[in-house]
């Protein structure tokens, strides 16, 4: 088949620790990448910017998260306050004039000063424990924000952004908007690619699988805990700014309540805990799966002329979305990368099964 | 090499004591795990801790790397006092120990979990992983090489990418024994590394401790259940029965006391055994 490992040897330590070791997976990266940079071409707009560029930011916040979740083991159910207080942070920056790579830091260095000292506090406890307390920092984060003007200016309000220039070029138009995400996805995934395959991601591994082995050989399990919160909510705040300050171009209150925290988690679940290319996949169907859903319902409704009410026809995808993550949670609790594993290792080797592993 | 080991030998204490354990008390609840016991580990010895099931040798183990501070008493390591230090600055010290119970990562590959063991002698952090390129790699390999050093000691070089989690039981000890050596510890602690081996394993294990002494210059402390193994390597035992020393000093003559045997067998077998040896077994 397409996949081959056979005859493929290394000689250097280097080699063999390459991100994609076999050939077809670079050049499939390489097909890919070329195809996500010409995409302002192909595409027509209302793809480009309905669907590709929200999935762009979306699954660079899912990587962020599983950063946290999924390496690191540590349960986190306000991530949509942590991209919130990013994106509020930069577009005040940007709205006091400051220029957006200084935006976009600060952006970053605001959800992770916060999110440490929530993270401090909330990593005193363990797995449920943890989840409520990451769940009251989203609570509490949510309220400062829309009850101090000084931040969101009301709770009703939608602060709007000037336009902006990112190294000189300003960023107006579809296409630069997309390209500024596409340059943020690319970073964090090669980050957290590299993570995976150095000591930082070894030793949150270690810290999520065995705590007390982790101490053993010198890991300090708190520290390394802190750390995987203060570059996951690095990322998210990234996120935050660029989705604020590019995409939206406006911001409220009420984009970064509980429920943006909930279909991240899902995102990450679905995808695949600690995956990479899960996180793409899961932002892809978080994100589709409900208007799929919604458009096969209507289509359905329509040909087959059945009398579905509205009510009903605005819940059935609600329904369908929540027994999907549960059936992932029941039958694939490793997710949609997990699956395409599976079928990338069968043809790997195809026909001789016995040779897979 | 010679005069590596000349310096390491000043930095600690004239008499070369490694471990030094006084008075130490640790109870759970109402259970008195530990009643005030002394030990000591000398430089270049391997020291056999000794006891049947629940006698406080693991919760010993604990005490000393930091996971149960004790109630009483104190632990000098290197001639310093680490008592209630927290576990990983333990290991930062130059302790590496195995768990009684495999304490492997699992879902991580033998490699990998060898590599863990390196971990006191890198600096993991989110930069070297954003600029691996610049900065991660060349740590990442010159580790690596460590790595694979003690994987040809050890003969792992046919499972080193096997997730952990696939292979039997004997290998993984060995693995976990492979991680603690990586870190190039100067004070390894064995809980019953042989639990569940056959003859043959236990043999490769009792080989692997003796080079590792002899080869690599670390002192050890083995928890161990088989007689014949600590008979024939190690160099000093104590023997625990209720968290109580009932004997100590050289390996034969002190598992051979009435107080051990008894420990061991109970009152009556012990008091027929020693009448069928007429006294001395
Ligand atoms: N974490 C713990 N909580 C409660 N009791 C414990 C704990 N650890 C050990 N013990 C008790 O302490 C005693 C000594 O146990 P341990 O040190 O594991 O014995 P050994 O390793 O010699 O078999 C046992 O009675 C055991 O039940
Ligand atoms: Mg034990």
């Amino acid at each position: 088949m397409f996949y081959r490992r056979a005859g493929i040897r290394f000689t250097r330590y280097r080699d063999e620790r390459q991100i994609w070791p076999l050939p077809l997976d670079r050049r499939l990266m390489l097909l890919v990448l070329l195809l996500a940079l010409a995409a302002p071409y192909l595409l027509d707009r209302l793809y480009l910017v309905g669907y590709l560029l929200p999935w762009l930011i979306w699954a660079t916040a899912a990587l962020g998260l599983n950063l946290l979740m999924g390496t690191a083991g540590q349960v986190h159910l306000g991530y949509g306050a942590v991209i919130g207080m990013g994106a509020y942070g930069s577009v005040h920056l940007v709205r006091a004039g400051a220029p957006l790579e200084l935006a976009m830091l600060a952006g970053g260095l605001i959800s992770a000063a916060v999110g440490i000292v929530f993270g401090a506090a909330a990593l005193r406890v363990k797995g449920l424990y943890l989840a409520m307390a990451t769940l009251a920092m989203q609570y509490i984060v949510d309220f400062v924000i829309s009850h101090v003007p000084f931040i969101s200016g009301g709770s009703q309000a939608t602060i709007t952004v000037p336009p902006v220039r990112f190294l000189g070029i300003p960023i107006v138009g579809d296409a630069a908007v997309y390209y500024m995400a596409l340059g943020v996805c690319i970073v964090v995934t090669l980050f957290m690619l590299n993570v995976r395959r150095t000591a930082f991601g070894r030793a949150l591994a270690a810290v999520r699988e065995k705590d007390y082995a982790a101490e053993v050989i010198g890991v300090d399990t708190f520290r390394f805990k802190l750390l995987a919160f203060w570059v996951s909510s690095f990322i998210g705040g990234v996120v935050g700014s660029v989705l604020a300050v590019c995409y939206l171009r406006s911001i409220s209150p009420d984009q970064f309540h509980i429920e943006l925290s909930i279909q991240l988690v899902a995102m990450v679940i679905v995808g695949g805990m600690g995956s990479v290319l899960g996180s793409f996949f899961g932002a892809a169907l978080i994100l589709f799966a409900p208007i799929v859903l919604n458009n096969l319902i209507g289509f359905m409704a329509d040909s087959m002329d059945m009398q579905i009410s509205t009510d009903l026809r605005a819940h059935v995808p609600l329904m369908l979305y929540g027994g999907l993550i549960v059936g992932f949670l029941l039958w694939e609790p490793l997710g949609l990368a997990k699956i395409y594993n599976n079928m990338r290792n069968y043809f790997l080797v195809w026909p001789f099964r016995h040779a897979q592993r | 090499m010679r005069d590596q080991n000349a310096k390491q030998n000043d930095a600690m204490r004239s008499d070369g004591r490694i471990l030094e354990c006084r008075g130490i008390e640790r109870s759970f609840g109402g259970l008195k795990a530990l009643k005030s016991v002394d030990i000591h580990v000398d430089r270049g010895e391997i020291f056999g801790l000794v006891g049947p099931n629940g006698s406080g040798k693991t919760t010993m183990v604990n005490v000393v790397t930091g996971f149960y501070p004790p109630n009483a008493g104190s632990v000098q390591l290197f001639g310093q006092d680490i008592t209630g230090m927290k576990p990983n600055r333990v290991a930062r010290m130059g302790v590496a120990r195995t768990f009684q119970n495999l304490a492997l990562f699992r879902g991580m590959s033998v490699l990998d979990n060898i590599l863990l063991g390196r971990h006191v002698h890198m600096k993991p952090g989110a930069l070297p992983s954003l600029f691996y390129w610049l900065w991660g790699a060349r740590e990442e390999i010159a580790h690596r090489r460590a790595a694979e050093d003690i994987i040809d000691f050890m003969q792992l070089q046919d499972i080193r990418d096997e997730p952990v989690e696939v292979i039997p039981m004997g290998l993984q000890k060995r693995v976990e024994l492979a991680r603690a050596l990586v870190a190039e510890p100067r004070f390894l602690i064995l809980d019953e590394p042989m639990a569940g081996m056959n003859q043959e394993e236990k043999e490769y294990i009792a080989r692997f401790i003796l080079d590792a002494r002899d080869e690599r210059n670390v002192s050890i402390l083995l928890i161990e259940h088989h007689m014949d193994v600590v008979t024939a390597i190690c160099d000093r035992i104590v023997v625990l029965s209720y968290g109580e020393i009932i004997a100590q000093g050289e390996p034969k003559a002190a598992i051979a006391d009435p107080q051990v045997i008894t420990a061991y067998l109970g009152e009556r077998a012990a008091a027929r055994v020693l009448q069928a040896n007429g006294g001395a077994p």
